[in-house]
C-alpha cells in the first residue's frame, strides 16, 4: 500500500504544480509593469478550479474574428484531445516497434560494422524535428510536381484526418533516439556472464539475443526512455502546427488562455503518467520476483 | 591528457560555431545590419523576377518576399541566436550544478522522494510551457512594450533557464550520487572531509566531462526550443506586432534571429522553399556542430580526470624546519666532540 500511497502523492503535487503555473503569465505580465499581482493571481486559480467544475459543462473561449464563443469540452474538445492521442501513440507504438527491429539487425552484425551504424545514428540524432518535418513536406511537393501522385496530404483542411505521414515524421527522431538507447543497453547487457555462458553452452546468436537479452535490456530500456516522451510531446505540437493538424496543441496556441493550458497539458499528462506508471508497476514486480536480472 | 584540438570532429564543429559567430560580426562590419534589398532581377532591360527570388550568384540563399537578402539575414540574426542559446544554457547550468550537487551529497536521504515530486515533469510538454511563460514578455500588447528589448531577452533568457533546472539538477544529483558512494570516497570521509571538500576535491573533478557534455546537450535542446517558439511567433527579444485593421504588416522579429526567420517564412515552403530551408539547415548545421564538439571531447577525455593542482601541504613553518635543523647539527657536533 505504500507504493500506492506515494503514487497518490506524485500524482498531487504534479497536479497542484500544473494548475500554480497556469496562473503565471499574470505574475509575469504584472512583474514587467514592476508590479506583483499576488491578489490577482490567487483569484485567477480560484476562478480555474470553480470552471473546471463539474466537469461536463467545461467550456473554453475561443475568437472567431473579434466574436467570442464559448466551445464545450465535450463534444468538440474532447475530439481534439482524441486526434492528438492517437496520433501521439501510434507513433510511439511505431518508433518502439522499429527501433527494436533495428537494434536486433544491428546486434547481428560484427562490432565495426556496429560502430560506423552508432555513429550514423548519432549524427542523425541531432537534427532538428523542423527539419525533418520541412523535408518531409518538401519531398511529397516534389513528388506531386514530377509525377502527379500524391502521396499524402501536407496540411489538414477543416475536420478531415491525415494518419500516416504526420505519424511518420513525428516517429522518426524518437525511433532514432530509442535506437540508440536500446543499443547502449543491449551491448552492455552482452558483456555480461550470463550471455558467456549461453555462448558456451551452444546457443545460437538469434536464440540468446532473443530470450535472454531483450528480456532483461527492455527493462532498462523502459525506465530510460521517459526523456524520449518527454521529447515526443513537444514534437507533437511542432508537428500539429506545421501541418495544420485540428489536434489540441494547435487550438491551444491560437487560443492561449490558462483554462486551455491546464486542459492539454493535462490531457497529454494523465495518459503519459498512467502508462509509465503502469509500466513501472509491472516491472519492478517482474523483477522482485526474480523474473529478470537488472 | 590528449588534446580537444587533435580531434577531427572536435575542430569541425568548433569551426563551424566560430564560422557562424565572427561571421555574423564581420558581416555587420563590413555591410552594415540591414539585408541588402533587391526590387526585381533585370534581364536585357526586362524585369525576369520578383520577390521571393530563388536562390542565384549574387543571393546564394534568394532574397524573402521583400527582396532582402536571406543569407544577409541569416548571418546578420546568427550571433543573436547562438549567444542566447549559450546563455540560457550556461544560467540553467550553473543554478542546476550546486543544486544537484547539494541534492547528490547534503540531501541524499531525500533523494527518492524529491525525484519522485520532479519525475513528472517529463510528463508535460515543454514547449507548451515555454509559450505560456512567455508569450506575456514577448507578444507586443496593442498598447506597445513596456519593457526595452534588453529586459525582454533578459526576461526570457532566465525564464527558459529557470524551466528545466529541476530535470537537469536531478540528473547531476544522481550522478554525483552514485560517485558518492564510491570507496575513495568513503576512505576521505573516514579521514575527515567534510562534504563540502568532497565535493569541491573529488565529485567536481571526476564529473567535470559530464558537465562539459550537458552543458553542450543544453545548447542543443535551447536552440530547438527557440525554433519551436519562432514557429508560434514568439521570437527572441520580443515579437513587434502590427495591430493596424487595415494593411497589418505580419508580425515580425526585431532582430534577424533564426527563430524569427524560420518562423515567418515556413508558410512559404511549397511557393518558396528557399526562405523556410535557410533558417531550419542553419540550426541544424548549429546543433550538428555542437554535437561534433560534444563527440570530440569525449573521444579525448574519455576516462581521464584532470585534478585540481596539489597545494603544498605544510605542517610546519620553514622557520622551525630550519631550527630543527641547526639544532640537529648542534647536537652532532657535540656528539662528536664527546668521542
Amino acid at each position: 500500500m505504500k507504493g500506492f500511497a506515494k503514487w497518490l502523492l506524485q500524482l498531487g503535487v504534479a497536479l497542484l504544480g500544473i494548475w500554480l503555473i497556469s496562473g503565471v503569465p499574470l505574475l509575469i505580465s504584472g512583474f514587467q509593469k514592476g508590479q506583483f499581482l499576488w491578489g490577482e493571481y490567487i483569484e485567477t486559480l480560484k476562478r480555474l478550479v470553480d470552471s473546471l467544475f463539474p466537469i461536463h459543462d467545461f467550456a473554453v473561449e475561443y475568437y472567431v474574428g473579434w466574436n467570442v464563443k464559448q466551445l464545450p469540452l465535450f463534444p468538440n474538445l474532447a475530439e481534439y484531445i482524441e486526434y492528438s492521442l492517437q496520433l501521439l501513440f501510434l507513433a510511439l507504438a511505431a518508433a518502439v516497434f522499429f527501433s527494436l527491429l533495428g537494434t536486433f539487425f544491428t546486434m547481428l552484425l560484427k562490432e565495426r560494422a556496429r560502430q560506423r551504424v552508432k555513429m550514423v545514428f548519432y549524427f542523425l540524432e541531432s537534427l532538428p524535428d523542423i527539419l525533418i518535418i520541412l523535408l518531409a513536406q518538401l519531398v511529397i511537393v516534389i513528388i506531386y510536381k514530377q509525377t502527379g501522385v500524391l502521396v499524402s496530404k501536407i496540411a489538414v483542411i477543416g475536420d478531415e484526418r491525415i494518419y500516416w505521414l504526420p505519424v511518420f515524421c513525428l516517429m522518426i527522431l524518437p525511433m532514432i533516439q530509442l535506437y540508440r538507447l536500446s543499443m547502449l543497453t543491449f551491448e552492455s547487457e552482452e558483456r555480461q556472464m550470463y550471455v558467456e555462458l549461453a555462448r558456451s553452452l551452444g546457443f545460437g546468436k538469434v536464440v540468446i539475443l532473443f530470450s535472454h537479452i531483450f528480456r532483461n535490456a527492455i527493462i532498462s530500456v523502459f525506465f530510460q526512455s521517459k526523456k524520449t516522451m518527454w521529447f515526443m510531446l513537444s514534437n507533437l505540437f511542432i508537428l500539429e502546427f506545421m501541418f495544420n493538424i485540428p489536434g489540441i496543441m494547435y487550438f491551444m496556441s491560437q487560443n492561449l488562455s490558462g483554462e486551455l493550458f491546464l486542459i492539454t497539458v493535462l490531457s497529454f499528462f494523465l495518459p503519459v503518467f498512467l502508462l509509465y506508471s503502469i509500466g513501472e508497476w509491472v516491472f519492478v514486480r517482474r523483477m522482485k520476483r526474480g523474473g529478470a536480472a537488472l | 591528457m590528449k588534446s580537444v584540438w587533435r580531434q577531427p570532429l572536435f575542430l569541425i564543429g568548433f569551426g563551424i560555431i566560430t564560422f557562424f559567430l565572427v561571421g555574423s560580426f564581420v558581416f555587420e562590419w563590413m555591410f552594415g545590419n540591414e539585408p541588402k534589398q533587391t526590387f526585381f532581377i533585370e534581364e536585357n532591360g526586362r524585369a525576369v523576377e520578383a520577390p521571393p527570388i530563388s536562390p542565384n550568384w549574387s543571393h546564394p540563399l534568394g532574397t524573402d518576399q521583400f527582396g532582402y537578402d536571406m543569407l544577409a539575414k541569416i548571418m546578420l540574426g546568427a550571433k543573436f541566436t547562438i549567444i542566447a542559446a549559450m546563455a540560457v544554457a550556461a544560467l540553467r547550468m550553473l543554478i542546476a550544478v550546486p543544486l544537484g550537487f547539494a541534492l547528490g551529497t547534503y540531501l541524499q536521504r531525500h533523494r527518492s522522494w524529491i525525484n519522485g515530486l520532479i519525475d513528472p515533469i517529463h510528463y508535460v510538454p515543454m514547449t507548451i510551457f515555454a509559450i505560456l511563460l512567455l508569450t506575456p514578455v514577448l507578444w507586443m500588447p496593442q498598447e506597445g512594450f513596456s519593457t526595452s528589448i534588453t529586459e525582454r531577452v533578459a526576461i526570457q533568457v532566465v525564464i527558459m533557464a529557470l524551466m528545466t533546472v529541476p530535470i537537469v539538477a536531478a540528473l547531476i544529483g544522481n550522478e554525483a550520487n552514485l560517485l558518492y558512494h564510491n570507496e575513495y570516497i568513503l576512505a576521505a570521509r573516514t579521514l575527515g572531509a567534510s562534504r563540502r571538500r568532497i565535493i569541491v576535491r573529488h565529485l567536481f573533478p571526476q564529473m567535470r566531462e559530464k558537465m562539459f557534455v550537458l552543458y553542450g546537450q543544453q545548447i542543443v535542446e535551447t536552440l530547438i526550443v527557440f525554433a519551436h517558439l519562432g514557429l508560434v511567433e514568439l521570437f527572441l527579444g520580443g515579437t513587434d506586432v502590427d495591430y493596424d485593421p487595415m494593411f497589418a504588416d505580419p508580425p515580425r522579429s526585431i532582430a534577424y534571429e533564426w527563430a524569427g526567420l524560420f518562423g515567418n517564412s515556413f508558410r512559404y515552403l511549397q511557393g518558396a522553399p528557399w526562405l523556410p530551408l535557410g533558417p531550419a539547415i542553419s540550426f541544424a548545421l548549429v546543433i550538428l556542430a555542437i554535437a561534433a564538439m560534444i563527440e570530440g571531447y569525449t573521444r579525448a577525455t574519455n576516462g581521464q580526470v584532470k585534478m585540481p593542482k596539489r597545494k603544498k601541504m605544510a605542517f610546519f613553518s620553514d622557520e622551525t624546519i630550519e631550527w630543527n635543523q641547526q639544532q640537529l647539527k648542534e647536537k652532532m657536533a657535540l656528539l662528536k666532540k664527546e668521542k
